[in-house]
């Protein structure tokens, strides 16, 4: 396609033949690439080759580009353009593949997955490695080795036999007979004269292994239709027992596909209901009021100290249902509420010693904001949090449960699955409701995981169920459908028409940067771009809120009925004076004797209250009502009670008086609550000696109200136990610790005192010390001595700062981490490399 | 979206009663919702299985029943809210036990993995037979019943369309001579009728005997009626010679004094449930005759043997009455799967409003404890302590002034404890009915206090139910069985007959401050003021110082 003059050789060659558009591209859509920014192209090249990053660009990669790049794996290397799309598309060309197949490619090669001109694909080398069959890690498409990679190692005889009675030339060059083989099994119409003779079990046998796994077992002394396959190579021996379908093979009777589905296109997302929009935003409206009345209810509720925080943080189980039940709803939904006002930084631990939640000074600034905008707050925070509230209640790697407000909740993939399912449902015609397994299999089809068949635990569609729910909680959706405030919020246009001009994407030199169809929406927007929307959203649900009433209804039933939500006073007072019985868009008030008593005890007077139902009451106030507030009224603060720690009680009231009078007697706190009685605030030993000192004679009294007589009593500590004796020094050692102690030592000495070669260069250390390299040298003899499975001699420095030295056999370095077998410990141990303070190989006769 | 009613998240329904749309929304509502509360300005329905279930049966689908809730919300009505009606409403009906001509009576399904799950229930497993294809299972006809009560537990109530037996013909018409029946009345019967078995909801003192009489009339067969007592027994007796075709002769009681068995047969539930070792002898009344219909009277009260009898009734057409379907022992569902669903219902406000009931004034009167009262109310048992309060001597003085003055018109004492009774008959100077009076003395002293002969009359529990005092303006309630709100509703039934003159009858409750006695009068009361009736609040002073 490109009019290239030299091909690339290499995928950094290949990088640095692009514009700056495309290396743009590259970086966008894989970020992990400029973090920290790489100094050329071939550091770029080889970070792009990096396992992680691979695989990290391979899960982000939609259905078909995935098979496409699988399709790769399975293919000669370097592939044609042709020799791909047969791959994918099948010897019968499906069309819709073919017009998707350009795409795919573009995508693999804007990711830099693929390299090459159209002549020459290839796909970069870690990709092959990941996506390639292997016995270990069969491929996705079932496809095992090709004949080549099978017949490796297979005796030059036993090719023959099998080229001769293939019916091919013999050829005595082994190479040039797997080649003959192979081309005979890749060529359509002599495969199926060879088929066709075949016995009709052996052509069952091999429709049995063609979509994979291409494995089988046979017996030692395998059946005739075996042996013909078997004769004829069209199944190699892998191992004592075990047989593989060669690629070829495969490929052949699979009519060319590497894939039994070929999935080019985005499965469409189906409507199950279409409802009318207004209904829509009005019943989102409905669900972001209650989502309001729902967070200032659960906060009120944790007004006067929340619940403690747990020690591992987070909030108790059963806290948690007490919270759902305080809310009236089930447990999960308690915990997304929870969540969101923790999402929204309305509630948070209170920092101290006995930790709690509790609302935080935003809280109370969001309060006095209008309740559009309240919502908005929480629906923008709802949507850019990774606290995910659905894992509550579940359990982490390590068993431990997940608590609401505690750790383990983040999913760094939430808020992109989020936006992705919104966006989904924004682009469906406006008040139509997504059948949600067709939402399902579209993300699954934009994000497979590698691994398996959507499965139900799968994170991206338990994300994407709990968005469902959770957005029809918050009113972001409305009886399914999203609703106007929803799509706003999103920083989509009002309307879903949003499509723009296919780009045309020019050749190699500028893949397609351009996007056709944006697979996954960027999370979006600065924090400003959010904030545009949030209000826009804001502006939209404001007109569907019901407005704040300044009355209720009162009855004779001793309900009060507020037919809509009420200004907040109001609100807080009726609250305080009767108890809630119903919620919802009204509120139903129940006034009992409690409820009363406990506005009275608030510090309203009986008139205060009845002024206060006058002046909210459209109706009349109801006698029974009336007559219950002055009926509380009068009982209220009849009897009185406070907390004295003694007191002095006399019959001659003018001694308690002249008590009262002294100057000296001010320091017990001294209160008369009767003629002839002080309470006092210091307790009875003080308030008798203080007493005695003022010259009365004061007697002190038990419970009862018995002279107690004063008597030396012995003083006793509690049950204690006798002191253990402190022997001289540590107890004398058994015989399993000497032991383990010895071998230690032996081990210790044999890491010490091991001849190492001399290495000038390594800065061979005085005796007795840690070796020391510097870290290349380090990083390189380790991998010299993976090479050569040879023991080297390290320092080591462990987490707690103390030094020792080992003999290790290294078996892998990896990620700044090295694997090996260490003699010293008897075991194969991991040690970051950088605890290594250096290292040295072994004299000859220890290694 | 400005409708007249709000939907609650917790299933109930509030209706704005002086929004000009507030009758058209009552009348979609009433079908699906129970009316909880009724008073002034607010009322309170309830949405819930049973009362969809019961819409179900009536015709209504869920579709309805969504709309209505949508075209009159005010707010929008929570999404969970709609797709959970859909989805109670759809659990009707997925079962049903209809008559196969081939096997007899049988359970069909219309969603086999229904009719698997409830198979596999332990406890239907013995009440079904042979599966007779993979939608249709034999049901013993015994059970019919037992599989009934067993499914509506199980969340997947069956309707019921194997039909009745007619019974043993016997002609009864109404006897409309001077009378008629009320619009209502009428309106009952016919839904009864239509429905084949099932509960008519009426106010006491809104003519439920008469709707029992106009189903007997469409029945025309012998009819078992089960009602709570003897008196009542005897009233309906004396109704249904009166307002039908019927003579004495055709009517027989069966009692704990008389066993007679006629084509229409009064039976009290006292005798149905007497048991002698361990076994309910008179329950052979039931098949003793081809009974064509079978009318139980104070469904709320029937009693759980009764329940048990019933179920083995199911191919006999069944007519409950009831002046509530609130039972304090939460059997709801039982009456709902053995008797049948709602057929009609009126609130009292509406029929008293039709000038079919008196409407009626209703006053606590809260009386002060004296202080050697109060010392012995501080200190008696906890037992004890309702009999202390509710006898105080005070009580006695405020009866006393209530009689003198409302001298002249028809009172009714109504109290629970006999020596209190006993002294107030006394000071009053009245007779006083009480559980020893004999029935042929209450009958004579009720008798003479129809014709007017005795003005004050005193009585305990035992008049509580069903016994027609047309002329009673007052009633003075001076204790009751705690805090029981059937009782209350029972007890001012008996003012709300519509009075000759039409003027306005008295409810007064006669109830000691600060005490246990205020606490059951105010629980006792909750009922009617969410009927709609109020009740104003009185200082026994005030009272004592205004008749002096």
């Amino acid at each position: 396609m490109s009019p290239e003059t030299t091909a690339p050789r290499s995928l950094a060659e290949a990088l640095r033949a692009r514009d700056d558009a495309s290396l743009s591209a590259l970086l966008r859509s894989r970020p992990d690439l400029i973090t920290p920014v790489p100094t050329d192209l071939t550091q770029l090249a080889t970070r792009a080759g990096t396992r992680a990053s691979v695989v990290r660009a391979l899960e982000r990669l939609d259905r078909f580009t995935l098979q496409t790049a699988e399709a790769l794996a399975v293919a000669r290397e370097p592939a044609t353009y042709d020799e791909l799309l047969g791959l994918l598309a099948g010897d019968d060309n499906d069309p819709t593949v073919t017009a998707a197949f350009p795409h795919a490619l573009g995508t693999l090669r804007e990711q830099a997955l693929l390299w090459g001109g159209d002549d020459r694909l290839r796909l970069m080398r870690t990709a092959r490695e990941l996506l390639a069959p292997s016995p270990q890690h069969p491929s996705p498409t079932g496809l095992g080795p090709t004949v080549g990679e099978a017949t490796a190692g297979m005796s030059p005889g036993r090719i023959q036999e099998i080229v001769a009675a293939a019916g091919l030339a013999s050829t005595h060059d082994s190479v040039s007979a797997v080649a003959s083989l192979s081309a005979l099994f890749s060529d359509r119409s002599r495969m199926s004269a060879l088929l066709d003779e075949a016995p009709a079990e052996a052509v069952e046998v091999l429709s049995r292994l063609v979509w994979g796994p291409p494995y089988g077992q046979v017996t030692a002394e395998p059946a005739a239709h075996l042996r013909w396959l078997i004769g004829r190579g069209l199944l190699l021996p892998t191992g004592p027992g075990t047989v593989v379908l060669p690629r070829e093979v495969a490929l052949h009777m699979r009519a060319g596909r590497a894939h039994r589905v070929t999935e080019p296109l985005a499965p469409p997302v189906e409507v199950s209901a279409t409802r009318r929009p207004q209904a829509v935003d009005a019943a989102a409206a409905g669900q972001a009021y209650t989502t309001l009345a729902t967070v200032e209810e659960l906060l009120k509720d944790w007004h006067e100290g929340g619940p403690a925080v747990l020690r591992a943080g987070g909030l108790s189980v059963r806290d948690l249902k007490r919270t759902a039940v305080a809310l009236d709803v089930s447990e999960p939904v308690a915990a997304f509420w929870v969540e969101l006002a923790y999402a929204a930084g309305l509630l948070a631990s209170d920092g101290e010693t006995e930790e709690r939640y509790a609302a935080t000074p935003a809280y109370d600034a969001w309060l006095e904001l209008p309740a559009a905008e309240r919502w908005a707050r929480l629906a923008s925070a709802w949507l850019s949090a990774t606290r995910t509230a659905g894992l509550v209640g579940g359990r982490d790697a390590k068993d431990r449960t997940l608590s609401a407000l505690g750790p383990g909740l983040d999913r760094s993939a939430a808020p992109e699955v989020r936006h992705r399912v919104l966006a989904l449902l924004a682009e469906l015609p406006e008040g139509a409701a997504p059948a949600t397994d067709s939402l399902l299999a579209r993300l699954y089809w934009e994000r497979p995981s590698r691994s398996a068949r959507p499965a139900p635990d799968d994170l991206r569609a338990r994300l994407a169920h709990w968005t469902l729910s959770e957005s029809e909680l918050l009113g972001v959706t409305g009886r399914g459908a999203l609703s106007a405030q929803g799509r706003a919020l999103l920083g989509l246009p009002a309307t879903a028409d949003t499509k723009e001009a296919e780009p045309s994407g020019p050749g190699d030199k500028l893949p397609a940067h351009k996007r056709h169809h944006p697979v996954t929406a960027p999370v979006p927007h600065s924090p400003a771009e959010r904030a545009a929307a949030a209000t826009r959203a804001a502006g939209l649900l404001a007109p569907l809120l019901p407005e704040p009433l300044d009355h209720v209804l009162l009855q004779a039933d001793l309900t009060a009925v507020a037919p809509g939500p009420l200004e907040r006073p109001l609100a807080d007072t009726l609250g305080v004076l009767a108890d809630v019985e119903s919620k919802g868009g009204a509120t139903v008030y129940r006034f009992t004797p409690g409820s009363v008593r406990r506005a009275l005890d608030a510090g309203r007077s009986a008139s205060d209250l009845h002024a206060f139902l006058a002046a909210h009451s459209r109706t009349p106030v109801p006698q029974p009502l009336a007559y219950l507030i002055d009926d509380m009224a009068r009982r209220h603060g009849h009897l009185r009670i406070g907390a004295a720690s003694a007191y002095v009680r006399c019959d001659d009231e003018a001694v308690l008086n002249e008590i009262l009078a002294d100057k000296r007697s001010q320091e017990f706190g001294l209160r008369r609550i009767a003629p002839t009685v002080l309470a006092a605030q210091s307790d009875p030993a003080g308030l008798l000696t203080g007493l005695r000192a003022m010259g009365f004679a004061p007697a002190a009294e038990s419970a009862e109200g018995d002279v107690l007589i004063s008597r030396a009593h012995a003083h006793r500590a509690p049950p204690r136990a006798a002191p253990e004796p402190v022997p001289d020094g540590p107890p004398v050692p058994d015989a399993t610790l000497l032991g383990a102690a010895v071998r230690a030592i032996r081990a210790g000495d044999l890491a010490s005192t091991a001849p190492r070669k001399e290495d000038p260069a390594a800065g061979r250390p005085v005796d007795g010390g840690l070796p020391r390299t510097s870290s290349a040298e380090t990083l390189a003899t380790m991998q010299a001595a993976v090479m050569t499975g040879e023991a080297v001699w390290i320092g080591y420095v462990n987490a707690e700062g103390a030094a020792s030295q080992r003999v290790i056999a290294p078996i892998r370095v990896e990620g700044g981490f090295v694997t090996a077998y260490d003699h010293t410990a008897d075991e194969v141990r991991t040690y970051p490399l950088h605890r290594v303070t250096g290292v040295a190989e072994l004299a000859d006769d220890q290694s | 979206m400005n409708g007249p009613l709000i939907v609650q998240s917790d299933k109930t329904l509030l209706l704005e009663v002086d929004h000009e749309l507030a009758d058209a929304c009552r009348r979609v509502i009433a079908p699906f919702a129970e009316l909880e509360r009724a008073p002034e300005h607010i009322h309170t329905y309830r949405v819930t299985p049973l009362g969809l279930w019961n819409a179900r049966a009536a015709g209504h689908d869920a579709e309805q029943v969504v709309d209505a809730l949508v075209e009159f919300s005010r707010y929008p009505v929570p999404h969970a809210l709609l797709v959970d009606i859909a989805e109670t409403m759809d659990r009707y009906g997925r079962l049903t036990l209809s008559k196969h001509p081939a096997h007899g009576l049988v359970l069909t399904t219309t969603d086999r993995p229904v009719l698997e799950e409830v198979l596999r229930s332990k406890r239907v497993a013995p009440l079904v037979g042979n599966r007779i294809d993979p939608d249709t299972v034999l049901v013993h006809p015994s059970e019919r019943g037992q599989i009934k009560q067993t499914l509506l537990k199980l969340g997947w109530p069956a309707e019921d369309l194997a039909g009745y037996v007619d019974g043993e013909a016997h002609a009864i018409e109404l006897d409309e001579n001077g009378w008629a029946l009320r619009p209502y009345q009428r309106q009952a019967v016919e839904n009864f009728w239509h429905g084949g078995s099932g509960v008519v909801v009426l106010p006491c003192g809104a003519g439920k005997t008469l709707v029992g009489a106009g189903a007997m009339a469409q029945a025309k067969a012998t009819t078992l009626i089960l009602v709570t007592n003897t008196v009542s027994a005897r009233q309906w007796k004396h109704e249904l010679v009166k307002r039908t075709s019927l003579t004495e002769e055709e009517i027989g009681e069966y009692s704990g004094t008389r066993k007679e068995i006629r084509p229409v047969t009064i039976a009290t539930y006292q005798v149905l449930t007497t048991r002698r070792k361990g076994v309910y002898p008179h329950l052979e009344l039931f098949d003793s005759r081809d009974w064509g219909l079978i009318l139980y009277d104070e469904v709320h009260l029937l009693p759980a043997p009764v329940f048990k009898f019933t179920a083995d009734l199911q191919a006999r057409r069944r007519l409950g009455l009831t002046a509530t379907l609130v039972r304090e022992d939460g059997r709801e569902s039982d009456v709902f799967s053995l008797i049948g669903p709602k057929r009609f219902d009126a609130p009292w406000k509406e029929i008293e409003a039709q000038g079919y009931i008196a409407p009626a004034d209703c006053v606590e009167v809260r009386v002060n404890l004296t202080d050697s009262e109060r010392i012995a109310y501080a200190t008696a048992e906890a037992e004890e302590k309702y009999r202390f309060c509710a006898t105080t001597a005070t009580k006695r003085k405020v009866t006393e002034a209530l009689v003198r003055r409302f001298a002249g018109q028809q009172i009714l004492v109504i109290g629970q404890y006999i020596d209190q009774l006993d002294e107030l008959g006394e000071h009053l100077n009245a007779p006083v009915i009480k559980g020893e009076t004999s029935n042929a003395q209450r009958e004579k002293l009720f008798d003479a206090f129809r014709q007017g002969e005795i003005s004050v009359l005193v009585v305990s529990k035992v008049a509580n139910f069903s016994i027609d005092l047309p002329e009673a303006t007052v009633a003075i309630q001076v204790s009751g069985t705690f805090g029981s709100r059937q009782e209350e509703a029972q007890r001012l039934g008996r003012v709300l007959r519509p009075k000759a003159d039409g003027h306005q009858a008295h409810f007064y409750s006669v109830v000691a401050r600060d005490t246990i006695d205020q606490d059951f009068a105010a629980h006792r009361q909750r009922f009617l003021a969410e009927q709609g009736y109020a009740y104003r609040i009185m200082d026994a002073d005030e009272l004592l110082t205004d008749t002096e």
